[in-house]
Formats: C-alpha cells, sequence, structure tokens
C-alpha cells in the first residue's frame, strides 16, 4: 500500500513549529497514512475517482521563494467584488495582495498567527481525526503543517462588506503540492457572505489540498459562494465541512468550471434543531477534466432542513461525478430533506455517475431525491429556433438557463454576469454575439 | 410523499400496546403459520464442504464428467473468494464448515403416487395445488423439497408443446448439450462469492426451456421448501425462451420455524432470445426468525436475466416478506436491441429483518428501455435498503430508464435507505430516478378511523395501495397471496 505521493511529501515533515497537541495530531496523522496508504480502486468513497495515477507520483511542495513571483491581477479579482480580499498563492498568504481594511466585528488572521496566539481555541477544528477512506486527503492536510485563515464573526455582528477569499496555484514547478486549512467561525446570531475563489495561472499542474472547516453557532448565517476556476492543468482537492447549530443557515452555492481533476468532499451536520442547509450547485465540464463531488448532510436534530440542488454538464471526454448522501439520526424528527440532481450529457465520449442517497433512521420525516441524466428538451429547442435563433445558440441558451439555478439567486448582477460568461465560454459552441437576445433571468 | 407532522399519530404508528387490546396482543404474539418440521428421514451430508463433497454431490446425482469439472473448477475458484461486505447489512460470520451440502428424501420417487405421503401432506398444509387441485389450479409445479424434485405434474399437456419444465438434474442427464450451452451464460462461475459456492455444490433446481415460437400453455410454478434443519438450499434455475417464445415463471417459498440461521444462495439464470419474453414472480415468505432476530433464513439470490435477442423481454416482480436476511438484486442486462427490462418489487421488514435489495439494468443495445418499481416497507427494527444500478454503456444509443423507490417507514425503530447508482455513457440516454420515505400521514389514518375502519385494517389498506403498482404485476393468484402475506406480516407492527 505504499504510495510515492505518500511518501514524497511526508518523508521530509520535521521540526515544524506548533504546540504539543497539533505536533501529535500531525503524527498520528502521519503514522495512520504511511501504514494504510491511498484508497484503492475498489473503495467505494473512490470508486468513481481513482486514486492510482496520483498514487505512483512524487510532488513536491511548493517552495517558499516562490512567494516573491509576480501574480496576474486578473487570475484574483472578480468584478463586482472590491475588498475585503484575501489572497494565497501556492499555500501561502500573500500580504501585498490582499486588502483588508478593518471590518466591525470580523476578525481575520492567518493560521501560522493564530497559532503563535490563542492556540487552545483552534485545537477543535485542527485536531479532528478524519479518519474514513472519503477523508484521507484531510488527513494528509492534517499531517503537513501549513497555512489557511481564521475568520472569526463576533456575536451578533451583521458584516457588511462580501468577504472575497482567493486560493491560487501560481504557474511554476511541475508536480507542486500546496496546501491550506481555513477555519471559520460565526458566534451565536451573527452574519457573513464569503466569496471562496479557486482559481490558478495557466500551465499550473499544482495539486491543492484544501480543509475548510465552518462552525455556525445558534442563529448564525452564512452566505457562501464557491467559486472554482482554476486553469484545467491543476488537481484541486477541497473538503467543506460544517456544523450548524440550533437556527443556522448555510446558504452555500458552489460553481466548479475548472481543474483538470478535482473532487469536492462537502460534509453539513445540522447539529441544532431548526439548522438549515440551502445548497446549489454546477458543474461544467469538458475535454478530459474530471469532477467529482460528493455530498454528506446529516440531520442530527428537529425539524432541520436541507434542501440540495445540483446540476452537470459534461462534454467532450469529461467525466462528472455526483454523491448526494442525506441522512437523518435516530430522533431528527421533523426533518425535511430534498434532493435534485439533474445532468447534461453532450458527447458520446463523456460520462455521468450519479449516486443520490437516502439513509432514514426516524419516521417524522419527509425526504425525497431526484437523478436524472439526459438532453436538453427538444420542444424548448423548437420553440427557440421558431423565434429565429440559430440551432447552436439556442443549445448554449438552454444549457445555460440550465446552469443558472446553481447561482441566479445571487443579487450582485456583475458578479452573476460575470458567472454567466465563465460558464459560457465553456460550453459548445458559445457563439453568443453582440447582437444576441440577452439570457432570460 | 406524504408530510408527516408530530403529534398524536406518533403514538398510533408506535409499536405501544395499550392494555385493553387484546386482538392486537395476540396478533404480536401468533407464530410463523408455516413453521412446522415433516418428519421424513434424509440421506445427508455430514456437514463440511471440500472437493471430496462436491464430487459426492455431482456422483450421486448422475452427472456427466464435464459437469463435475465445471464444480470443482469454480469450488477452487470461491476458495479465493471473501464474502461481500459493501450491502448495509449485519450478518454474523457464517461458518461454511457448519453445513450440510446435502440433503435429499430417502425413498426415490418415480411418479407422484410414490410420493411418501407425508410430503404431500407438507405440501398440503402449505396450499400447493398438487394432484387434481394442481389441475383446478391450472398451475404445473415441480414441487422442490430440500434438494431433490419429487413430482412433476402436467408434463405431458407441456411436452405437447414442446416445453421442457423439469428439475436441473433431470435437465443435466437428458439435455445435456442445452444445459452445457446456457448453464453459467448469465451469472459465471466466479461471479460473486455465494454465486460461485451455489455453482460448486447446486443441489438442484428448475429448468425451463420454451422452443421457438411456442407460448406457453401455462403459468409455471416451483413451490421451494426447506425442510431438514442445518442444510443449506443451493438451488439453480436456468430458464431459456428461444425466439419469439414467452413464460410466465412463479416462484414462492416458505420455510418451517427452526432456531438456527440458514444459509438459502440460489441462482437464476434467465436468457431470452430475439422476441421472446420472460416474466419471473417470486413471493418469498422463509421463515424470518423472531422478533427478537433470533433464527430466520440467510437469503443470498443472484438472479439475473439476459435479453441476448433483439425486442426481447424480462420482467422480475418480487414480494419480499421473509427471511432474515434478504441480498438479492434481480438484473437485467439489455443486450438485444429494442429490449427491455423490468423490476416491480415490494420488500417488508419487521421487526429485526434486514433486506438489502434492488436490481441493475445494464444497457448495451440499442434503444433498450428498463423500468424499476421498488416499493420498501419497515417496521419494527427492520432494516430495508434499496440499492440499484443503472448503467448505459457507450453504444447504447437511445436508451431509457425510470426509476421509483418509495419507502414506508412504521414505528420509530426501522430504518429504510436507498442507494441507487446510476452511469451514463451515451448523450443519448434518458436516465430518470425518484425515491421518497415517508410515513403513514395522520390524515390517511383520521380518514380511515373516522369511517369505523380498525387501526390494523386501516394500516393494511393503506399498505395495499402503496403496494398497488407492484402487485398489478403478479399473476392473478400471487397477487392474492402476497395482499395476505404482507397482512400477516405486519401483524403486530401497530397499536
Amino acid at each position: 500500500m505504499s504510495s510515492a505521493m505518500l511518501h514524497s511529501l511526508l518523508d521530509e515533515v520535521e521540526s515544524a513549529k506548533g504546540p504539543d497537541w497539533l505536533k501529535q495530531v500531525r503524527v498520528e496523522a502521519r503514522t495512520r497514512l504511511l501504514e494504510r496508504g491511498l484508497p484503492a480502486a475498489r473503495n467505494e468513497a473512490w470508486k468513481y475517482t481513482p486514486l492510482r495515477a496520483l498514487e505512483s507520483r512524487g510532488l513536491r511542495r511548493v517552495a517558499a521563494d516562490s512567494q516573491s513571483v509576480g501574480v496576474d491581477p486578473a487570475l484574483y479579482t472578480l468584478a463586482g467584488v472590491d475588498s475585503p480580499r484575501l489572497v494565497f498563492v501556492d499555500g501561502a498568504l500573500r500580504r501585498d495582495l490582499s486588502d483588508l481594511p478593518g471590518v466591525h466585528g470580523l476578525a481575520i488572521e492567518s493560521l501560522g498567527a493564530a497559532l503563535e496566539g490563542n492556540a487552545e481555541s483552534l485545537s477543535a477544528s485542527l485536531g479532528r481525526s478524519f479518519d474514513a477512506d472519503a477523508q484521507v486527503f484531510a488527513r494528509l492536510n492534517s499531517a503537513l503543517p501549513g497555512d489557511g485563515v481564521v475568520i472569526r464573526v463576533a456575536p451578533g455582528v451583521k458584516v457588511e462588506p462580501l468577504l472575497h477569499l482567493v486560493m491560487l496555484g501560481n504557474a511554476g514547478a511541475a508536480d507542486g503540492y500546496w496546501q491550506l486549512r481555513n477555519v471559520i467561525e460565526l458566534g451565536e446570531g451573527s452574519a457573513l457572505r464569503l466569496i471562496e475563489h479557486y482559481a490558478g495561472g495557466q500551465g499550473c499542474t499544482h495539486l491543492g489540498n484544501v480543509v475548510n472547516q465552518y462552525s455556525l453557532k445558534a442563529g448564525a448565517r452564512l452566505d457562501l459562494l464557491q467559486l472554482q476556476a482554476a486553469p484545467d492543468s491543476m488537481r484541486l482537492i477541497r473538503r467543506s465541512d460544517a456544523v450548524l447549530d440550533a437556527d443556522a443557515h448555510l446558504e452555500m452555492r458552489c460553481v466548479e468550471a475548472g481543474a483538470q481533476w478535482m473532487r469536492h468532499d462537502l460534509a453539513v451536520a445540522l447539529q441544532g434543531d431548526r439548522a438549515r442547509l440551502v445548497s446549489r450547485g454546477v458543474f461544467v465540464l469538458n475535454g478530459r477534466q474530471h469532477a467529482d463531488t460528493r455530498i454528506d448532510v446529516s440531520h442530527r436534530a428537529r425539524d432541520t432542513a436541507c434542501d440540495l440542488v445540483w446540476r452537470g454538464v459534461a462534454d467532450q471526454r469529461a467525466r462528472g461525478v455526483f454523491h448526494g448522501a442525506i441522512t437523518v439520526c435516530p430522533g431528527a424528527d421533523g426533518t425535511d430533506a430534498l434532493l435534485s440532481n439533474k445532468n447534461l450529457l453532450l458527447s458520446d465520449q463523456a460520462e455521468i455517475d450519479t449516486q443520490p442517497v437516502l439513509e432514514i433512521h426516524a419516521d417524522e420525516v419527509k425526504a425525497a431525491h431526484g437523478a436524472t441524466v439526459g438532453q436538453l428538451d427538444e420542444k424548448a429547442l423548437f420553440y427557440l429556433r421558431s423565434r429565429g435563433i440559430d440551432e447552436a445558440e439556442a443549445r448554449s441558451l438552454l444549457t445555460l438557463a440550465f446552469c443558472r439555478i446553481a447561482f441566479d439567486s445571487i443579487t450582485n448582477e456583475t458578479l452573476r454576469s460575470q458567472l454567466d460568461a465563465m460558464l459560457l465560454e465553456r460550453l459548445p459552441r458559445a457563439v453568443l454575439g453582440g447582437n444576441a437576445p440577452q439570457v432570460a433571468g | 410523499m406524504n408530510i408527516a407532522s408530530a403529534g398524536n399519530a406518533a403514538q398510533a404508528t408506535e409499536a405501544v400496546v395499550s392494555p385493553g387490546n387484546e386482538r392486537i396482543v395476540e396478533a404480536m404474539n401468533r407464530r410463523y403459520e408455516a413453521g412446522f418440521v415433516t418428519d421424513i428421514a434424509t440421506d445427508s451430508l455430514p456437514p463440511g464442504l471440500d472437493e471430496g463433497v462436491v464430487r459426492w454431490i455431482s456422483k450421486r446425482k448422475g452427472e456427466p464428467e464435464w459437469m463435475t469439472d465445471w464444480r470443482l473448477a469454480t469450488y477452487r475458484h470461491w476458495l479465493t473468494m471473501h464474502s461481500p461486505e459493501w450491502a448495509k447489512l449485519r450478518i454474523g460470520p457464517i461458518d461454511f464448515q457448519a453445513i450440510s451440502y446435502f440433503a435429499a428424501p430417502k425413498q426415490g420417487p418415480k411418479s407422484l403416487d410414490e410420493v411418501d405421503p407425508k410430503l404431500l401432506e407438507t405440501y398440503d398444509k402449505l396450499g400447493v395445488p398438487l394432484h387434481e387441485r394442481a389441475k383446478l389450479a391450472g398451475v404445473a409445479v415441480d414441487a422442490v423439497f430440500d434438494s431433490v424434485s419429487v413430482g412433476t405434474t402436467f408434463r405431458k399437456e407441456l411436452a405437447e408443446a414442446g416445453v421442457i419444465f423439469c428439475s436441473m438434474s433431470e435437465a443435466i442427464r437428458e439435455h445435456p448439450d442445452l444445459v452445457r450451452r446456457y448453464i453459467g451464460s448469465v451469472v459465471p462461475q466466479g461471479d460473486n462469492f455465494f454465486a460461485a459456492l451455489n455453482s460448486a455444490v447446486f443441489s438442484d433446481g428448475s429448468f425451463v426451456f420454451i422452443p421457438k415460437g411456442v407460448r406457453c400453455p401455462m403459468e409455471l410454478s416451483t413451490y421451494f421448501r426447506i425442510n431438514a434443519g442445518h442444510t443449506g438450499q443451493f438451488e439453480r434455475t436456468l430458464i431459456i425462451a428461444e425466439e419469439g417464445a414467452s413464460v410466465s415463471y412463479l416462484e414462492g417459498c416458505t420455510a418451517p420455524m427452526r432456531d438456527e440461521n440458514q444459509l438459502h444462495a440460489a441462482v437464476v439464470e434467465l436468457v431470452a432470445l430475439d422476441d421472446a419474453s420472460i416474466k419471473y414472480s417470486t413471493v418469498q415468505n422463509w421463515y424470518p426468525g423472531d422478533e427478537n432476530g433470533v433464527g430466520g433464513i440467510y437469503n443470498f439470490v443472484t438472479k439475473r436475466g439476459d435479453c441476448r435477442g433483439a425486442r426481447s423481454r424480462i420482467i422480475w416482480t418480487q414480494v419480499e416478506t421473509g427471511s432474515a436476511i434478504t441480498w438479492k438484486y434481480p438484473s437485467c442486462v439489455l443486450r438485444g436491441d429494442d429490449s427491455t427490462g423490468e423490476f416491480h418489487s415490494v420488500a417488508l421488514t419487521h421487526h429485526c429483518q434486514q433486506a438489502d435489495t434492488g436490481t441493475k439494468m445494464i444497457h448495451i443495445g440499442r434503444n433498450t428501455k428498463s423500468k424499476i418499481i421498488a416499493k420498501g416497507i419497515s417496521a419494527g427494527r427492520g432494516q430495508n435498503t434499496y440499492r440499484g444500478l443503472v448503467k448505459v454503456e457507450k453504444g447504447a444509443v437511445g436508451a431509457r430508464n425510470y426509476t421509483q423507490c418509495d419507502s414506508l417507514l412504521i414505528g420509530k425503530r426501522c430504518g429504510a435507505h436507498t442507494f441507487p447508482y446510476i452511469e451514463v455513457k451515451h448523450p443519448s440516454a434518458i436516465v430518470e430516478h425518484e425515491a421518497t420515505t415517508s410515513k403513514i400521514s395522520d390524515e390517511q389514518m383520521f380518514y380511515c378511523r373516522s369511517r369505523g375502519i380498525s387501526e390494523e385494517d386501516a394500516v393494511s389498506l393503506i399498505v395495499d395501495g402503496f403496494c398497488k403498482q407492484v402487485f398489478r404485476e403478479l399473476p392473478m393468484e400471487f397477487a392474492v397471496e402476497a395482499k395476505k402475506l404482507l397482512e400477516v406480516s405486519l401483524e403486530g407492527a401497530v397499536g
């Protein structure tokens, strides 16, 4: 089970700073990784995303001296989104690119700085052991020292500005590895709007490994947009773990529009009564892209709700994988759970694998899921053509409309049209010219 | 799908018995009705499994050498395999050396008249329509008592139509070419752990061959019955429908009450050539164990149909109410262009029963269609899992699938789970999957109760409505039996 990739990364871990408990966590994670290696192809959690190709590769952590390299501002800016902005390049904070005006009630510091301060307050987040096979890369993240950000919102504070967190892989050494660990804590009754923006320089072949841990205290609300627009040469693994207390609300949108190979594990625990998760997502793949999204929602308290709507488009030789599991634990009465996953398959070389899962252990429950794989509605296509829109354009329009459910509730119009443009670029025969009709909202 | 609101009904669905409710107490304590053991001396093998046992079984059944070799090769392969662990089931370790792999009634009957009257009595108790009753019911029965076929009725009428309906042992002796051509062609010897075990030690089963253009004149039926203790049943069924042929096959099971877990690992293979159609219906009512989960049958079955020819059609219908553990995925390989596969299922788990069941639809040919309707009912501490795969291969132009899985929960401690796998590799395919989970709604109960319908009757009425889509697919006699079975199985689920 020995893996060249794990050895190449883990063999050099020594002498990292940090409190003793953290060193202990690293040692344990490292030992377990070297013992067990990466999960084999038969493993359920990696059934559609085999790790064999990755396993045999030697990876090197991106050297610290790459930090001075210039970065194209186009990579880390988004129209309609200004400061505060926090930019990480190759796993390290770039203060020169970040812009952090002080905001009342919002504390932002790098993980390194936070560990030098009150490290104990992070022990619950950083001390978490990731034992399941699906969590093997989070375990790798725990085994290695690395940077990240700690964001804390004070109780009762509703942060007004939209926070832009950028995680970049810059072009540079081949087979580079970088990682980030972000801890985001919302105090009671607080609110935050956050954009997590994953990107990279053209031709960047890094493997990025990001673990995000969100904790929403009672009545808190987090509006989160994860925009993944990494170049088609990059590989990206990320895990988003959220724990919601009573009446907390997580509104999450994911747009997967990049990376050659990517895996996203989204695990949400609805721990308090009436906690609520709304999740919208879309992936648009072409070329030889591979995207695997694995959602795991666990209802652990009464009257909790989740509403998951995901869309997928795969063209050329791409492969899209979706796994959406909803678990209703014993006693979680009054749960209302809904999952819808629809996919468009545009080429006979592409593949979609979808697996909606329900595990129900309580009876006062309303739970449903639906999944489809198919093509555009011929009638809708005919309608557009009868209005004088040529076929290619009609297809683009309908496909965009299909994807848009992931973000059409975003109120920031500039941002929304930028997302539109980003997806259109990836859709086949995107021929929307200047005189084309506007996309219906 | 319905909305469950908290309130009085929570109590209604709890398995709590109020003091004055004697009828329900009685129903809850009712013993398994088909639980009796017929006392017949059996010529069994001592427990244990090795190459000698495989050879002994093959020799005992007078099989040709190729069959013995086939079994041995499988046995050797089986030794390298591991029991599957992916199902959502809690299975205690199974000691394969503690099982006796062969039990046959001692007197070798040559015709029905020679059949041990006690044996016939057993069928009588179960209501198997043998003899005159068979004629009246219009059903040909190939009754399997433990592992050897005892009698086959309606042989003549079927022979006139050219249909071969006999036991597997007989088929191996009398139609070796047919058996050799088709056996293992749908479920390969090493397909999975339990199928491999079956291939090595299968004792008997049914063989059906419908020649070209023949519509089988009657519904064929096998009544399985596990009788001797400690004996695993390893049935092997092979049904072949040639070009344009059609057949409807019924399988039903009951077993006597027993304390140890009994292993049952059957293999069913269906082959449908051009324009052929096979309908395979099952009512499974094996001993589920008692209310504490002691005893009961382990039912690990591999069923697969191969729509080999163009425009062929295979329909699986199952009503699973028995067994302590059910592990069963009747599947269709849609190889022929324009072929159709269907799966209709009702699975009920009560007390400590566990079921992990579903289907696989593999679309390979062009314009292939499949439909899956699965209804799961969980009561008591029962765990019910639907697990299904819909796979559209690269060449399956115009493939179409519709899947609907509904779960009904009765009580607070049961579980209902859905694990569908959808894999699509062709852009012209349309695959749809829907699943819902709910409990019997307060409104439904209130409506029935206000009309003077008792709680138990109301539940069975609602459950019957829930399952109607599947029952409709069953042959008439089976539909009646299935409905009754559900009622009996759900007794004590509400109070």
